[in-house]
């Protein structure tokens, strides 16, 4: 073997191996989250009240359970609807300044701290009514997603064939008609795949939450004007507490939060695939 | 005489580009009259200036009159949805919806725009438009299936179906026989000469002997301008202008 294949053997070597490294984070935290959480994985804990610091059962995320899916569900239809329409004219009148503008926003949006959008929140739901909230959560996340969900519903949007576009408007259809009841379902996996994207990002989202919702320990849902949890809180909440058995809680919300985006996750793969047949 | 269409002094621009110059000429009812000329003469532009289609292009500027029946497409107080669904369109690449099945893509246009009343009807416009089509006995027991498991041939008459589901007055056909077979092509050529009997057709083609063989009128695109206009017998036999006969003998691609 001559040098110049010795070193591209090692070469390639170096680089696999860095493929390798770069790719261990995500089965580390994986093997770490369910060796600590996997156990607690039980319906009791999913529906149950969390446990007295000190004494009693063992108790469960109810309350956090709930309040993510409340919070999530309003993001998504909140900032689902505006990022939906958002993409759509972004795609079909990108030739306005507008829709050049609306873009550049967005991509500074996606790479907004979103601590600032917590804070945000705080200020426009939190302050005047004096109380933190559901709703002031739910905004927050909502403007969290409105970026992701945008820009994917565009690209949907954006891959449907002229010739679709043409055959759809040649049928003397507005245009409402022609993008929502003709072209919508040619995209419809794009589409599918940006809110699923969306509700990903708002089930696992803290920082906007933070100064928001406060969380809840007790009570599952008092009204969108009332404090309510959401897991990512509760984990940030209960671990930090002293108590070894909030440690565990934290522990199994989080094996549940993960478990939650691993299955969002597959569920727009298999999506994504059905769209290459 | 009542004219089909009748288009004065159309220019079309997109942006700078001054693609459609001055063109004017008048189609009579139940024929098939054909706009030949080489790729990039502007063909299809003219034909998507007809039923207003061209304003998917926000870059196309259009400027003159299209009448049908004496109502000018362009003017103000005319609905663009209408004027639309006075065409039936059919385009050079089969584009059956392809997520919706053999039924629902005839089905849609009537049912979105309103035409009928029930499903019994919409069974009854379906199966019309599709035996019209000549495509009825090859698809009456598959209508639920996929339009996209069709052949060529048979999605570009699905896509005949479907524009004659909507009554048109005028049925425009943009190339479309250019992406199929000889066999395909020629069975598209005889259900134009069968549907003149109750539509007018404008059919775009780069192709003269197609434009021979199938219209009774014919002009000649070349640049954006219309260089000749005529019976197309006339046109073939003996050309007035030196361009056309060059291009019908086949020296101009």
């Amino acid at each position: 073997m001559n040098k110049r294949k010795v070193i591209e053997k090692i070469m390639l070597g170096v680089i696999s191996s860095l493929a390798i490294i770069s790719a261990i984070p995500i089965f580390a935290i994986i093997i770490n989250i369910y060796s600590e959480g996997a156990r607690h994985l039980t319906l009791n804990f999913l529906i149950d009240l969390p446990p007295p610091p000190v004494s009693g059962k063992s108790g469960g995320i109810g309350p956090a359970l709930v309040g993510s899916l409340i919070l999530t569900s309003l993001a998504v239809a909140i900032g689902g609807s505006i990022g939906f329409f958002t993409g759509l004219y972004l795609s079909e009148f990108s030739h306005t300044r507008l829709a050049h503008y609306t873009q550049i926003f967005l991509q500074i949006m996606v790479e907004f701290p979103t601590i600032i959008i917590g804070l945000f929140a705080y200020m426009v739901l939190v302050a005047p009514l004096k109380r933190f909230n559901a709703l002031a959560g739910a905004f927050a996340l909502s403007i969290v997603i409105i970026p992701y969900i945008a820009l994917n519903v565009r690209e949907a949007y954006r891959s449907i064939p002229y010739t679709l576009k043409e055959a759809a408007f040649s049928l003397g259809v507005s245009a409402p008609i022609a993008y929502l009841r003709i072209l919508l379902s040619t995209a419809r996996r794009g589409v599918l795949t940006a809110l699923l994207i969306g509700m990903a990002k708002a089930a696992g989202e803290t920082a906007p939450l933070l100064l928001t919702i406060l969380g809840t320990t007790f009570t599952y849902f008092g009204g969108l004007d009332q404090p309510i949890n959401a897991i990512p809180l509760l984990i940030y909440n209960f671990a930090l507490s002293p108590y070894e058995r909030w440690h565990q809680v934290a522990w199994g919300a989080a094996a549940v939060l993960l478990t939650i985006t691993l299955m969002i996750f597959i569920i727009s793969r298999l999506v994504v695939r059905e769209v290459k047949v | 005489m009542n004219w089909a269409i009748e288009v004065n002094n159309l220019n079309v621009w997109y942006g700078d580009k001054h693609v459609i110059k001055n063109v004017s000429f008048k189609v009579p009812k139940n024929i098939i009259f054909a706009v030949m000329g080489p790729s990039g003469c502007g063909k299809s532009t003219l034909l998507r200036a007809m039923n207003r289609l061209l304003e998917l292009n926000p870059y196309a500027r259009v400027e003159g009159q299209v009448k049908i029946n004496g109502i000018d497409v362009y003017s103000d107080n005319v609905d663009i949805t209408w004027v639309r669904r006075q065409f039936g369109m059919v385009f050079q690449i089969p584009n059956p919806f392809p997520h919706l099945s053999i039924y629902e893509n005839v089905a849609l246009g009537p049912k979105l725009n309103g035409l009928v009343k029930d499903r019994s009807e919409l069974d009854e416009l379906v199966k019309q438009a599709l035996q019209q089509a000549y495509l009825w006995d090859e698809v009456k027991n598959d209508l639920k299936k996929p339009a996209s498991m069709l052949s060529g041939g048979q999605q570009q008459r699905l896509c005949i179906a479907r524009a004659l589901a909507l009554k048109p007055k005028i049925i425009l056909m943009d190339e479309p026989t250019a992406n199929l077979d000889p066999v395909a092509s020629s069975k598209i050529e005889e259900l134009m000469l069968e549907l003149k009997e109750e539509y007018t057709i404008i059919i775009v083609t780069h192709n003269p002997q197609q434009a021979a063989r199938i219209s009774d009128y014919v002009a000649f695109l070349y640049m954006g301008e219309l260089i000749e206009i005529g019976e197309t017998s006339m046109v073939f036999t003996r050309p007035r202008n030196a361009l056309t006969e060059k291009y019908v003998v086949g020296r101009m691609g």
